[in-house]
């Protein structure tokens, strides 16, 4: 049974006589010129009944999801990416924050911090991309990452952190939630970077919010 | 007094540009995102917008071309980035940026980069 959001709109009786609901006219329909069809196809695309299904649904959906201009039908096709929790699609949800398309980036951080248990490894191997740029988009996403090992991820980067920029994005958010275990780490940090305004003026922040 | 609008949804960032642009003598307010920016500005419009590139619902460039696109305003903008890339630059510009910082800004270089745009000598 197709799992539907609240508000969702069901797929017509026309569009479920036009595609078939097996995998085939699932992978069809989300071609269809209709955005609805194409909606439908990415919803139900979750209910993939095995690896190698789930394994076909996720090449589709990644290859289709750059071209599709439709917002609604894109995030379906997000979420469905996260809840198939197929490697490759997670996988081919972190190649999306390396695009110049920072709305497309924006909804992909979106879409990861919806689902901590699927993703959480994902953001571990991009706080250690090369690219500091990605570090600082997976920091992001664990701004309101329901995770508990969150604080502990956050106090193992800026220990070891050499980007001023990525140092930043973590004290942010280790200003919003993190608690007095924070605290060593940050007066580290403070020591190691003494030249730059921005990153003492967050720590104050942070080393106040995290006082009791 | 001129009032200048914050959007980032960064809210370390936001405290830090505001406190050095109200040491300054400058009246800010403060927007999470493109979208709630946009509101303000059409309510009222500023002098000068600081805008990040990358907030959610609306990002910096989906503001400044909404924004550019409306016949009340060619106010200044800078945008404002960790990314330093000259394709990010010209992105901005293309946008309709005036202006392009890469984080962490200091002080003093807001100022440089502000106070021109206001029409007044940078000191």
């Amino acid at each position: 049974m197709p799992l539907i959001k609240p508000g969702q709109t069901p797929p017509s009786d026309e569009e479920k006589r036009r595609w078939p609901r097996d995998a085939d006219g699932l992978l069809r329909a989300l071609d269809d010129s209709t955005p609805s069809a194409r909606r439908c196809s990415a919803r139900d695309m979750a209910n993939a009944e095995n690896d190698a299904q789930r394994a076909l649904f996720a090449a589709a959906l990644l290859a289709r999801l750059r071209s599709e201009h439709e917002v609604s039908v894109r995030e379906v096709m997000l979420t469905t990416l996260v809840r198939l929790g197929d490697i490759a699609a997670l996988s081919g949800l972190a190649d999306c924050l390396r695009t110049d398309d920072t709305t497309l980036r924006n909804e992909v951080i979106e879409a990861m911090r919806e689902a901590p248990a699927e993703t959480a490894p994902i953001i571990l191997e991009l706080l250690g991309d090369a690219e500091p740029s990605l570090r600082v988009f997976a920091v992001n996403i664990l701004e309101s990452f329901r995770h508990p090992d969150v604080e502990h991820w956050l106090i193992d980067l800026i220990s070891h952190e050499a980007n001023v920029n990525v140092c930043a994005s973590a004290v942010d958010v280790l200003c919003l939630t993190g608690s007095t275990a924070s605290r060593p780490a940050l007066l580290a940090l403070r020591q190691r970077f003494p030249e730059e305004p921005f990153l003492q003026f967050a720590i104050d922040l942070a080393l106040k919010r995290t006082a009791d | 007094m001129k009032r200048i609008l914050i959007i980032d949804d960064a809210a370390t960032v936001r405290l830090y540009h505001r406190q050095i642009l109200e040491k300054a003598g400058y009246l800010v307010e403060e927007a999470f995102n493109g979208l709630e920016a946009l509101e303000k500005a059409l309510q009222a419009p500023f002098d000068l917008y600081l805008v990040d590139i990358n907030t959610p619902k609306l990002d910096g460039f989906g503001f400044l071309r909404e924004l550019r696109s409306q016949p009340i305003t060619q106010t200044p903008a800078i945008m404002i980035s960790t990314m330093a890339e000259e394709r990010d630059r010209q992105q901005a510009a293309a946008a309709g940026a005036n202006d392009y910082l890469v984080k962490p800004v200091r002080p003093e270089q807001l100022l440089a980069h502000v106070r021109p745009l206001l029409g007044e000598v940078s000191t």
